[in-house]
């Protein structure tokens, strides 16, 4: 069966005709959202992560039908100035890419819910994100030093 | 579930019921139907093409199965909770931590984000983590059908390989978990592959508080035998952690009886299955507190890499 959803992305409303067993990462990548990568295909990777309503979700294991209407969050939707890309732009966090967005989603994701995170937090939440490269450190080290700049900048603020 | 041999039937047919009864009848009228909760097991097996399905019954629009209740004995997990929720509810922390601990443990966040609670335990596989300690901590399994409801203790409900006591035209509802009132508890996953995958071994422990100067021991064990299995056993109130451990050991021994798989062969994973008893025993009595009685259910564990490094170290040693 073919169903007519309205796919929320990055604030954009989109009407889409989805086969039932459509995944949510085809759709995406339909929509022209290239950001979103198949990696595993079976959830353990990461490159097909999409935030929805915040969650982290592996778009590979997702039926599209299930998120009509749902506000869906795309690395390539994130501002110019996003700290947690430039804070892996800075910490040298990329090599060949193909993995960051789900690691800048699943940052996002984790600063949401705990703004302070530890070093082993920081890996506990990412040990379903694989890197080819192996630049873990580097990321590690990107996601703290946006929890340092976002602290400084309450502080600023608040002072 | 039982896994029918069938030949693939192609694209499974999905059905988006909004109400239980709905669900009800159809999983009772359709021929070879599968529950859709999560999604997560069921798609992967879609992609392997080892989905013997002719249709998936959607839970998503279903209203009322994603609550977690506060019962005169504990809580009353809906069956469509994450996994996620599991782990970071304050409430679960609270009443049964050692279930909040494990479930803490399945896959990855993400994973953890969409899998739900009752597709977790229908999946029925061996290796799940939850089941460890839903059996220790007591906890049953609601059923329903068009029939009615019935419930199956949790330790009753794995009855063979990837085989569950979900009669055909039943699905899973919700989970009860009695409050882990003045136990304390511990749990152990031993992977020999990434940290994320399936355990090689894995053992949740509860120790009760002391009657009659016993308390009782109790195990769950994943991945070490066809089905997750339990076992309990009368320990001394006085008695030393070291005795403890030698009295779990002897319970959980002759229960062992691995599967031989990339993980590991059927010795190394027994060999495994001793080590992580050993830890989640000792994880439980360090925090038994002698003497103490009536205080809050505790959980603590040797989590993450240190346990997971010690333990493979002492193996080492030890062999």
């Amino acid at each position: 069966m073919t169903t007519d959803v309205q796919m929320t992305v990055n604030g954009a409303r989109h009407r889409v005709a989805v086969a039932d067993d459509d995944l949510l990462l085809d759709v995406l990548r339909r929509l022209g959202i290239t950001s979103v990568r198949e990696g595993c295909g079976v959830g353990a990777c990461g490159a097909c992560t999409v935030l929805a309503e915040d969650h982290s979700v592996s778009s590979c294991l997702a039926r599209a039908v299930r998120y009509d209407g749902v506000p869906l969050t795309t690395a390539d939707g994130l501002a110019e100035d996003d700290d947690v890309v430039e804070e892996f732009v800075a910490a040298g966090a990329m090599q060949c890419g193909y993995c960051i967005p789900g690691f800048v989603l699943m940052g996002h994701e984790l600063l949401a819910q705990n703004p302070a995170p530890t070093r082993e937090e920081i890996a506990a939440h990412l040990e379903g994100n694989i890197c080819r490269c192996g630049t873990y450190q580097e990321i590690c080290s990107a996601i703290e030093a946006t929890a340092r700049r976002r602290q400084a900048e309450n502080e600023r603020r608040s002072a | 579930m039982t896994a029918e041999m069938a030949a693939p039937l192609g694209a499974p047919t999905l059905h988006r019921p909004d109400t239980l009864d709905e669900v009800c009848a159809l999983l009772g009228s359709l021929d070879q139907a599968m529950v859709y909760g999560g999604g997560t097991a069921v798609q992967i097996l879609i992609k392997q093409g080892v989905l013997f399905a002719s249709d998936l019954v959607d839970l998503s629009l279903v209203p009322d199965l994603d609550g977690i209740e506060r019962t005169d004995t504990g809580l009353r997990v809906g069956a469509m909770v994450s996994l996620r929720r599991m782990e970071t509810d304050p409430v679960v922390r609270r009443i049964v931590p050692l279930a909040a601990q494990v479930y803490g443990h399945v896959a990855n966040p993400r994973v953890r984000n969409t899998a739900s609670v009752g597709g977790n335990l229908a999946h029925g596989d061996y290796r799940l983590d939850p089941p460890t300690a839903l059996m220790v901590l007591g906890a049953r399994v609601e059923l329903r059908s068009s029939a009615g409801v019935r419930h199956v203790p949790v330790r009753d409900f794995f009855v063979g390989f990837q085989e569950t006591a979900v009669a055909p035209g039943e699905l899973v509802t919700a989970v009860e978990i009695p409050a882990q009132t003045g136990s304390s508890s511990g749990f152990a996953k031993l992977s020999s592959q990434s940290v994320n995958d399936w355990p090689c071994a894995s053992a949740a422990a509860l120790v009760t508080s002391p009657v009659q100067g016993q308390r009782e021991l109790r195990l769950g064990l994943g991945a070490l035998a066809e089905v997750p299995k339990y076992v309990s056993v009368d320990v001394p109130s006085d008695a030393g952690v070291a005795d403890a451990v030698r009295l779990g050991q002897e319970a959980a021994g002759p229960v062992i009886d691995p599967i031989p798989d990339i993980r590991g062969g059927a010795d190394f994973k027994r060999r495994l299955g001793l080590v992580a008893v050993e830890d989640a025993i000792r994880a439980a009595w360090g925090s038994t507190g002698g003497t103490e009685t009536g205080a809050a259910g505790r959980s603590t564990g040797k989590e993450g890499s240190d346990a997971r490094r010690n333990s493979r170290r002492r193996w080492w040693r030890s062999r």
